[in-house]
């Protein structure tokens, strides 16, 4: 049975529309207009027990007002949510008990405390048994090594230590879901190795529901078994991770720097996407051109000073899949 | 029943223990603390015996009086602060989204905001006021009667809810606005104005107001009308004995609209 379900959720906001200048804004005082926007526009999807999904999209497409409406923050204009069978909406005290959440901006720890404080009065919220506790306890401090700030005032951490805390604080009370909201945004190479560990092992040993949006490519590759990436509101695409990669992959990304200006054309098997000064960006299909035949070509006709091969970044490849979506609905 | 109320008491005994550490954090913030509240107080009574000094009453209020009047407002004041002071936080909360926190834990949400923070800087509030007040009781001679002992420990209670009922419905403004802090430091300077001075000194249509829509004249000029039994200001009812029943009022009307505010709030977002 699905952990998590959703059926053709909607979410407004209303906004009032400003314009610029005295005059406008003290008629907009008077007579505000208002503005709908639709933040989540008629999604629907279910998760089954022991996914690790990716929930991908540039900002502003909606995923954290998703998340918040999964976990009772925030309530939907219509549709339904259920979560382990249960409406957030109409029983937020049994869905939050099951949940664990992280936002990557934000901590729950006590600033001036330290890190035990936090967990201790977390244990009393969730009303963790202290058998419970302990074994928690035990497992947290092995996968993440809090031994050794445990005892540090949360303020005296480095932004990894404190995520790794957040994430211990999330998962004290055995919930069997976790919402990770850029759960590595901002961590060094490590802390990242550390997080996306983490979540691996307490899905594998605890068979814990993981939802996690991200900008980071690499957590993607490296965790979710699925990805749900969303624009403007709606699902572009939803499913397994390495039909979505290999879909991407083939896209490669060369930069050239030029010794003096000079015109640039295209390829007829590369694109430009930039060019400003002595920059220039191509891309191409590694099925169709190889990187060295078209480096062999723009390097007799452009005076080449250096040059690198790049992978796409997930903007590039998210922006791939938008671009698609959209010749296909308009060819459609 | 029973397992709920153990759940809460022991959260909030935990909240107070981690708040207290938490203060005890940054000792000179406590100094300063120390420093600046009763300095504002004991300027408050000067200025009280300036006036009289100059006009000799105020509209039939003797010094005595009006210290009276001043130093029971205090204690209310520095109860609410101690216990009620992240009212004041609704809208800050709102804005850095801390606020949504507390949603994503499973107590009741006013519970969380009110016992998270048990504000021992306000107990520093509460000393110039006692010091203010015993002065006031050997001034105006007030009996230490067993009846007078308890309507008094009724009429902080009351007074201690119309002041936080205030503060919870202002905050609750943010649950629509955002923003609330112009509104919360005009009633922080209404309530410093009619908690001090007699109430009937003010123009009819205002006695009226704090009286029957912001009952803030239940805080400590009628209650200390009672007290000190003016013949030249008689009240309709004996009024004063209503502070712990208005207070309990205007509290619950508080709650429904900070839960009416939550809606709001679920359902609009950020």
């Amino acid at each position: 049975m699905a952990i998590i379900e959703v059926e053709h959720v909607v979410k407004d906001y209303i906004t009032v529309v400003k314009k610029p200048g005295i005059h406008a804004a003290l008629k907009s005082l008077l007579f505000p207009e208002k503005k709908t926007v639709r933040a989540v526009d008629d999604i629907s999807f279910t998760i089954e027990p022991g996914e690790i999904i990716g929930y991908i999209g540039p900002n502003g497409a909606g995923k954290s007002t998703m998340i918040k409406m999964l976990s009772g923050i925030l309530h939907p204009t219509s549709g339904e949510i259920r979560v382990c069978g249960i409406s957030p909406q109409q029983n937020r005290k049994a869905v939050v008990q099951n949940l664990g959440v992280v936002f990557g901006q934000r901590t729950q720890l006590y600033w001036d405390l330290q890190l035990r404080e936090s967990f201790e009065l977390l244990r009393r919220i969730y009303r963790v048994d202290a058998k419970t506790f302990r074994e928690n306890m035990e497992m947290l401090q092995d996968i993440l090594g809090l031994e050794d700030f445990i005892g540090r005032p949360v303020r005296q951490l480095s932004l990894g230590q404190r995520m790794r805390g957040d994430l211990a604080a999330a998962m004290l009370h055995s919930p069997s879901i976790l919402f990770l909201d850029e759960p590595t945004i901002g961590l060094d190479a490590e802390a990242k190795h550390a997080i996306r560990n983490f979540i691996r092992e307490i899905n594998k040993a605890r068979k814990v529901t993981v939802i996690l949006t991200t900008h980071d490519l690499d957590d993607i590759e490296k965790l979710c078994s699925r990805v749900i990436v969303v624009n403007r509101g709606k699902i572009v695409e939803d499913g397994p991770i390495g039909a979505i990669v290999n879909k991407l992959t083939p896209m490669r990304l060369l930069e050239i720097e030029l010794k003096e200006p000079a015109s640039v054309r295209p390829h007829p098997a590369a694109e430009i996407v930039r060019h400003d000064g002595l920059h220039v960006s191509y891309r191409f299909d590694k099925n169709r051109i190889s990187a060295s035949d078209l480096i062999a070509d723009l390097s007799k006709q452009l005076p080449i000073r250096d040059l690198s091969v790049k992978d796409p970044t997930i903007e590039d490849a998210l922006r791939e899949i938008y671009k698609e979506k959209e010749l296909v609905s308009r060819g459609a | 029943m029973l397992s709920v109320l153990r759940h809460y008491g022991s959260v909030a005994a935990c909240y107070l223990r981690l708040t207290f550490q938490q203060q005890l954090e940054y000792p000179l913030f406590l100094v300063s603390w120390m420093l600046m509240i009763p300095i504002q107080y004991f300027a408050g009574i000067y200025l009280l015996k300036v006036i009289i000094d100059h006009f000799r009453h105020l509209n039939g209020w003797t010094y005595p009086d009006l210290v009276f009047i001043f130093g029971l407002g205090l204690l209310s004041h520095g109860l609410m602060v101690v216990f009620f002071i992240n009212s004041w936080m609704i809208g800050r909360m709102v804005i850095d989204g801390t606020f949504d926190r507390l949603l994503l834990r499973p107590m009741n949400v006013f519970f969380q905001l009110i016992a998270s923070y048990f504000n021992f800087i306000g107990l520093i509030d509460l000393i110039p006021g006692i010091i203010i007040f015993l002065y006031a009781c050997s001034l105006v001679g007030f009996e230490w009667t067993l009846p007078n002992i308890l309507k008094l420990v009724l009429i902080l209670a009351g007074a201690v809810l119309i002041r936080a009922a205030l503060f919870v419905m202002i905050g609750s403004i943010a649950f629509w606005t955002k923003k609330n802090a112009a509104v919360h430091n005009f009633a922080l300077v209404i309530l410093e104005r009619t908690t001090m001075y007699p109430l009937n000194l003010y123009p009819y249509l205002i006695q009226a107001l704090f009286t029957f829509v912001i009952p803030i004249g239940f805080i400590s000029f009628y209650p200390a009308s009672a007290f000190l039994d003016r013949d030249r200001f008689v009240l309709p009812f004996d009024l004063a004995i209503l502070t712990p029943v208005i207070g309990l009022v205007f509290y619950g009307l508080s709650q429904l609209i900070f839960n009416w505010g939550l809606r709001k709030y679920e359902s609009a977002g950020t």
